[in-house]
């Protein structure tokens, strides 16, 4: 007896998986209905700046709601030639390319945020990072002040609102506030602000500050028209 | 490479093998039908060597541009009922999107989670943007200048302990 099932639907293999590629321009246009049910949360973002190892990534991943995501693992071997961790104890992980996370502001807003190294050559990024953001949170590393130049100077440049963040490594500041704020040169203006990266609501304080910024900002402009 | 050449070019020339191109689209029966979207003149180009994998940008048929090349990083996307219901229809990448959007994220959350380049996800949210399969929200021009924005998100943030 031939047990063995018979095999006449053609062989699966030969079959093109998918025969066709999406056609733009087929059957159903833009303007399709019958999801009107739930429409995706309005989106703000705030930019978190800052040379690597100065705790970007923690700043972020500390406060998001979901597991920080990062885009362009790419960036690795372009990180490992410039990136200056060496001189930075106790640093493990290297921020590459843009990493982010989020925050869920009510049921309609969520906030995004964007971390991003300030190095010159990332330069192309910034146009999409910045465009529209409400602010930005520049770190400094007190032990690396050069390293936060190129944000500070893209920001100011741009006039986006933004504040300047001490980490406080180990609890403390290698340099007091006003020592930076001479040797950054911002403005009187531009808060000046030391935070702990590792507590979330140091971040969250961090980032309020950069939203009354942006609030101050807003009413300047409606202001002044 | 050559984008432009006179007709009297390509009646000499042989039409170099698509599949040289765009390895992933040479399966048996498989041919891309969708109308030719590159420059017209790149018939002319000298035959392809045998190509060693496939780049990011050939996910995206050549293209570096989205069709809509303001789309936000940040703007949100969700699969609608024409793509869940043609997801199975949908290529690759296409596809993969189409499933992963079911609840909205953001361009940058598409590209991170694919493992996509982030200009790629662009191009690829924007075909299925276009074609009626993704919802998309973007922020409003003048967001950043709003201040009844602000201050939500202000009192959001404060809620946080």
């Amino acid at each position: 007896m031939d047990s063995k099932p018979s095999v006449d639907a053609g062989n699966p293999k030969l079959q093109p998986p998918y025969p066709q590629l999406l056609d733009p321009r087929s059957e159903r246009g833009p303007g399709e209905s019958g999801d009107r049910s739930g429409q995706p949360p309005l989106p703000v973002k705030i930019v978190v700046a800052g040379g690597f190892g100065v705790g970007k990534t923690t700043t972020v991943s500390v406060i998001s709601e979901i597991p920080l995501l990062t885009t362009e693992a790419a960036m690795t071997e372009v990180a490992a030639h410039i990136d200056r961790t060496g001189h930075v104890p106790e640093k493990t992980t290297t921020t590459v390319a843009l990493d982010f996370g989020c925050i869920t502001i009510d049921e309609e807003i969520k906030l995004y945020l964007f971390g991003t190294p300030g190095q010159d050559r990332f330069g192309f990024m910034w146009h999409d990072l910045t465009q529209g953001a409400l602010g930005a949170l520049v770190i400094v590393d007190t032990r690396r002040l050069e390293d936060c130049y190129a944000a500070v100077d893209y920001f100011e440049h741009h006039d986006i609102p933004f504040v300047v963040a001490a980490n406080r490594f180990d609890g403390r500041l290698e340099h007091h506030l006003e020592d930076v704020r001479w040797a950054l040169a911002v403005s009187d203006e531009t808060p000046l602000i030391s935070f702990d990266a590792r507590q979330r609501r140091s971040v969250r304080d961090a980032l309020l500050s950069v939203l009354h910024m942006s609030l101050a900002r807003a009413e300047y402009s409606s202001v002044v028209g | 490479m050559v984008l432009s050449s006179t007709p009297g070019d390509d009646e000499r020339r042989p039409l170099p093998d698509p599949g040289l191109i765009r390895p992933y689209v040479d399966e048996p029966g498989g041919v891309d039908d969708r109308p030719d979207e590159r420059p017209s003149g790149s018939n002319g180009a000298p035959p392809y060597p045998e190509p060693s994998g496939v780049r990011p940008y050939l996910l995206t048929g050549g293209r570096v541009r989205p069709v809509d090349a303001s789309l936000e990083i940040e703007a949100q996307v969700k699969t609608t009922s024409a793509g869940r219901a043609d997801a199975v229809r949908l290529a690759y990448e296409y596809r993969d999107i189409v499933l992963l959007c079911a609840q909205p994220i953001a361009i940058a959350e598409v590209a991170a989670r694919l493992g996509l380049h982030l200009g790629v996800a662009r191009v690829l949210t924007s075909d299925l943007i276009e074609a009626g399969y993704l919802a998309v929200r973007r922020p409003d021009a003048g967001l950043h200048q709003n201040k009844k924005i602000i201050e939500r998100v202000i009192r959001g943030l404060q809620a946080i302990r």
